[in-house]
């Protein structure tokens, strides 16, 4: 065994299941479907993430469910998460019961994060489909604290309507500031849009970031990574400066439990961020629209 | 904040999984500090009017018993389904086998004392339902999860693997080995193995799992030996419902 | 360290002295089989067995795991780690402690878990050298597990009318000190030994159709192989493999909640990727989709994917998994039929 005798000493005493208490201090819903909190940790207590990972929320009795952290570390004190309900499923229904003053469980942060050591300097292209806003907000809110670390930067938003736009208060800033580019497009326009009609892959076409000093990271659904990922190629992106994060059934957290495995990689762990060079290790195993590009 | 009341109605069965409710014993003192049990012919006389939380037990075999399930659910606020009857129709399936006319007429003879009798069908075919306990009979143990689950306010996830899972962690030996026929890997688990523990076979009462391997099951009965009329046989028993017979029936043909 | 020689007909009275230590488990036999369960009296133990029904798995990784008690409202947890009793494993075979030994490597990577970790320290284990084949669905010979290679406390060798016991840590030094019974080995037990030793390998053979090398050349370029279609299509999902295999170690994490509604417990209980929703998220997306899929992702956490991580094939040779499968998906054949391909290309 590989521990020093003190530190082995120290693992045998703490465990990784048990997680912090923590209080839920803002609660509002975004969309019919999606729910924002903001949590603090016992003690105000800094979580101590980076964007792109992720907690498990533990609610006693109910069980635990992992959840990308949506909130830059430059924000202090508490952290945020949200939240989409799936009827019939057991955590997310119990989370979106959870109000402000309501107790719950963390534990975390998990897994690697978005590449920011060598992202800095680079240009930062940012394509965000659904759900993949949740932990793209993360990183975003990073890079607009630390402007001046990061060259040019440009941000692609796509969602099913306008009703499903999730942080539309911070979106309407982001659209606002001259130091950064922003798109966005829904797939369905209501009456009263004014913006881009179509998929986010119309939106690549037009992005004017030199390739070569750029790192794009990608979130969506598993089928959007597919076109997406095709267009960046396109561009000239290199394949290690595509980065996407992986969503799977992540159980412990730890490495160990096997839910979330994608052959030899524990995504919990090594991921679930990776760039487009890793994903084509995995093929055969990642999901068909995670690996196989359409070009 | 009161106490949630809960009511016990039976249809077309035996009463058996409310035997095995008033068997549970020190299970059952404590859920009734929890829960107001206000209907309940096994073990008490008096009947109240009113409840939260309505437990059906048995299939719908008649007019009769689609209407008054119909009536009684609709004071309720959950509805569970107790027992193979209640969730899949159970053994009652096995008047559905024959044409109902004919059916009666093997039973009966020339009267009709069951003028309104209908095919038998699970209780979801009637009305909506929250929380499934299945098996014939139920199972202890699982019954008290699932009113946990209810009073909780937590949906109760019948396990989609099967009984081996259980049967294995338990360290039984296959009924296969000793070149016995089992049910036990396309059933669902949440018996916690109770008939091979006892070392008989699986027969199949809790339904298929949602995604059985019919194909594969039949090699392997082949390989030990046993015709596919059989196998069929002993499906029929309890996986006889429409529900049931759908998740074999691509691929499970004579 | 160090051997030294026991009468069999003093074993007995060894494994008395041991009670003091702590629970002694050991093989016993259950009708046509064996399973490894408490043993109070020496004679209820079957020492020559096939392998039982659940590797000594479950007492180091038990089925189902308290983790800690908890409290809803007001939100409390309790003391994470129990102390665990000092207990002996008696009479394991050397697949089963490879098994061990692949354990060790998972649950003290980084982030260490400090349930095993805290069960293996309590653990001392005595094992037996097998002479011979316990059946036909064994192939240790293959992945080398029927020789003894560390990762016990004694070991024990059948010597004839006596056991040739190998002392390999000083919990087992001490299980032997000062017992009159048990003597130094002589040249003349060394020679025996060393015959017995000698006869055992030539029972002895590579199951395999290759060498271990040419296995994993196999495994690497046979990931898209038919083979995994066809063991698909007969596999019925009932999930056995994974239960019975010594170095599976996939887990869930559940709660229960006794019924004031308020105080529970979390565990963890075993988990495995033949189960159907094993890989499949809450929002319906299954990633690994198909029997196929799901055994092949089996054969790939035994002879790929260990030797990736952990530089360490993760099949002990122990024949678990193809002597319960109902549908006889056999491990060597499995094995030998990616080796076929490989050649024939």
């Amino acid at each position: 065994m590989n521990h020093t005798d003190q530190a082995f000493q120290e693992i045998l005493k703490t465990s990784p299941y048990k997680p912090m208490k923590a209080k839920v201090v803002r609660a509002h819903k975004y969309t019919e479907h999606e729910k924002f909190f903001r949590i603090e940790l016992d003690g105000k207590k800094e979580l101590g993430h980076a964007p792109g990972q992720f907690v498990q929320v533990s609610l006693f009795g109910q069980g635990e469910a992992p959840i990308s952290i949506c909130s830059s570390p430059t924000q202090k004190g508490s952290f945020d998460l949200t939240v989409r309900r799936i009827p019939g499923g057991v955590m997310t229904p119990a989370i979106h019961a959870l109000e402000a003053g309501s107790v719950l469980g963390i534990r975390g942060p998990f897994g690697n994060a978005f590449p920011l050591d060598k992202m800095h300097g680079n240009n930062i292209l940012i394509v965000a489909g659904g759900l993949g806003i949740v932990p793209l907000r993360s990183l975003i809110n990073y890079i607009l604290d630390k402007r001046k670390d990061f060259g040019e930067v440009q941000i692609l938003l796509g969602c099913k309507t306008p009703k499903d736009m999730l942080f539309g208060d911070e979106v309407a800033q982001w659209q606002k500031r001259a130091d950064i580019k922003f798109n966005c497009t829904v797939d369905k326009a209501d009456p009263d849009w004014k913006g881009n009609v179509g998929l986010i892959t119309s939106l690549i076409p037009g992005v004017t970031l030199s390739p070569k000093q750029t790192y794009a990271v990608v979130v969506g659904p598993p089928i959007m990574y597919k076109f997406v990922i095709g267009e960046l190629l396109k561009k000239g992106i290199p394949e290690h400066q595509i980065v996407v994060s992986l969503e799977r059934k992540m159980k412990c957290g730890l490495g160990k439990c096997g839910h979330c495995q994608i052959r030899s990689v524990y995504v919990c762990q090594c991921g679930p961020v990776f760039t487009f060079e890793q994903l084509k290790e995995m093929e055969g195993e990642c999901h068909e629209g995670e690996c196989h590009v359409k070009a | 904040m009161s106490k949630p009341k809960v009511a016990f109605f039976e249809f077309t069965d035996c009463e058996g999984c409310q035997l095995q409710v008033a068997n549970l014993g020190p299970g059952l003192l404590e859920l009734t500090k929890l829960v107001d049990i206000v209907n309940f012919r096994e073990i008490m006389s008096e009947e109240g009017q009113e409840y939260d939380v309505l437990v059906v037990e048995g299939s719908v075999a008649s007019k009769h018993d689609e209407e008054r399930l119909k009536q009684v659910a609709a004071k309720a606020k959950v509805i569970v389904a107790l027992g193979a009857c209640a969730c899949t129709a159970g053994v009652n399936n096995l008047k559905n086998l024959k044409d109902l006319a004919e059916q009666k007429k093997i039973v009966y003879g020339d009267v009709d004392p069951v003028s309104d009798a209908i095919e038998a069908k699970p209780i979801d075919e009637v009305v909506k339902v929250d929380y499934y306990i299945h098996g014939c009979p139920i199972y202890g143990p699982e019954f008290l999860k699932v009113m946990e689950c209810v009073l909780l306010g937590k949906p109760y996830k019948v396990p989609a693997y099967p009984v081996c899972v259980e049967c294995k962690q338990n360290e039984n030996i296959c009924a296969y080995e000793k070149g016995q026929f089992c049910l036990g890997p396309v059933t669902r688990a949440g018996c916690n193995s109770w008939l091979p523990n006892h070392g008989s076979v699986c027969v199949g009462c809790r339904g298929l799992i949602d995604n059985p391997a019919a194909d594969a099951q039949k090699d392997i009965l082949e390989k030990y030996g046993l015709t596919v009329d059989g196998i069929l046989d002993k499906f029929t028993l309890y996986c006889n419902s429409k529900k049931e017979r759908a998740k074999y029936g691509k691929e499970f043909k004579k | 360290m160090k051997y030294a020689v026991i009468d069999k007909g003093e074993l007995g009275r060894w494994f008395d002295s041991l009670k003091e230590k702590g629970k002694i488990y050991g093989p016993k036999k259950k009708e046509n089989a064996f399973v490894f369960r408490q043993v109070k009296e020496f004679e209820e133990m079957s020492l020559l067995y096939t392998p039982t029904i659940l590797p000594p798995k479950k007492y180091y990784f038990p089925q189902k795991e308290f983790l800690f008690k908890f409290k809803i409202d007001p939100f409390s947890t309790g003391k994470a780690i129990k102390e665990f009793e000092e207990f002996i494993l008696f009479g394991v075979h050397t697949c089963d402690i490879a098994g061990i030994q692949c354990m060790d490597v998972v649950f003290n990577e980084k982030p260490a878990d400090p349930n095993y970790l805290n069960r293996k320290e309590k653990m001392t284990i005595i094992g037996i050298e097998c002479m011979d084949y316990c059946d036909k669905y064994a192939s240790c010979a293959a992945v080398g597990t029927h020789v003894y290679k560390g990762g016990y406390d004694i070991m024990l060798t059948d010597i004839g009318d006596s056991y040739a016991m190998h002392i390999n840590s000083e919990k087992g030094e001490n299980l032997v000190a000062g017992k009159k019974y048990i003597r130094e080995m002589t040249e003349a037990d060394r020679e025996k030994f060393n015959k017995a030793f000698e006869e055992k390998l030539k029972k002895f053979h590579n199951e395999f159709e290759g060498e271990l090398k040419e296995v994993d050349e196999s495994f690497d370029k046979g990931f898209s192989s038919p083979v995994w279609k066809d063991v698909g299509d007969r596999c019925v999902g009932c999930t056995n493999c994974t239960a019975v295999c010594p170095t599976c170690y996939c887990f869930d994490v559940v709660d229960e909640v006794s019924l004031n509604l308020n105080d529970g417990s979390r565990y963890r209980v075993w988990n495995y990727c033949q189960m159907d929703d094993f890989a499949k998220v809450a929002t319906g997306e299954d990633f690994r989709q198909g029997r196929d899929a799901r055994q092949r992702h089996r054969y790939f956490r035994k002879f790929k994917y260990s030797v990736q991580k952990y530089n360490k094939y993760f099949c002990t040779g122990c024949g678990r998994c193809t002597r319960t499968c109902m549908a006889k998906i056999s491990l060597v054949e499995t094995v030998n039929s990616l080796l076929a391909e490989r050649r024939g290309k």
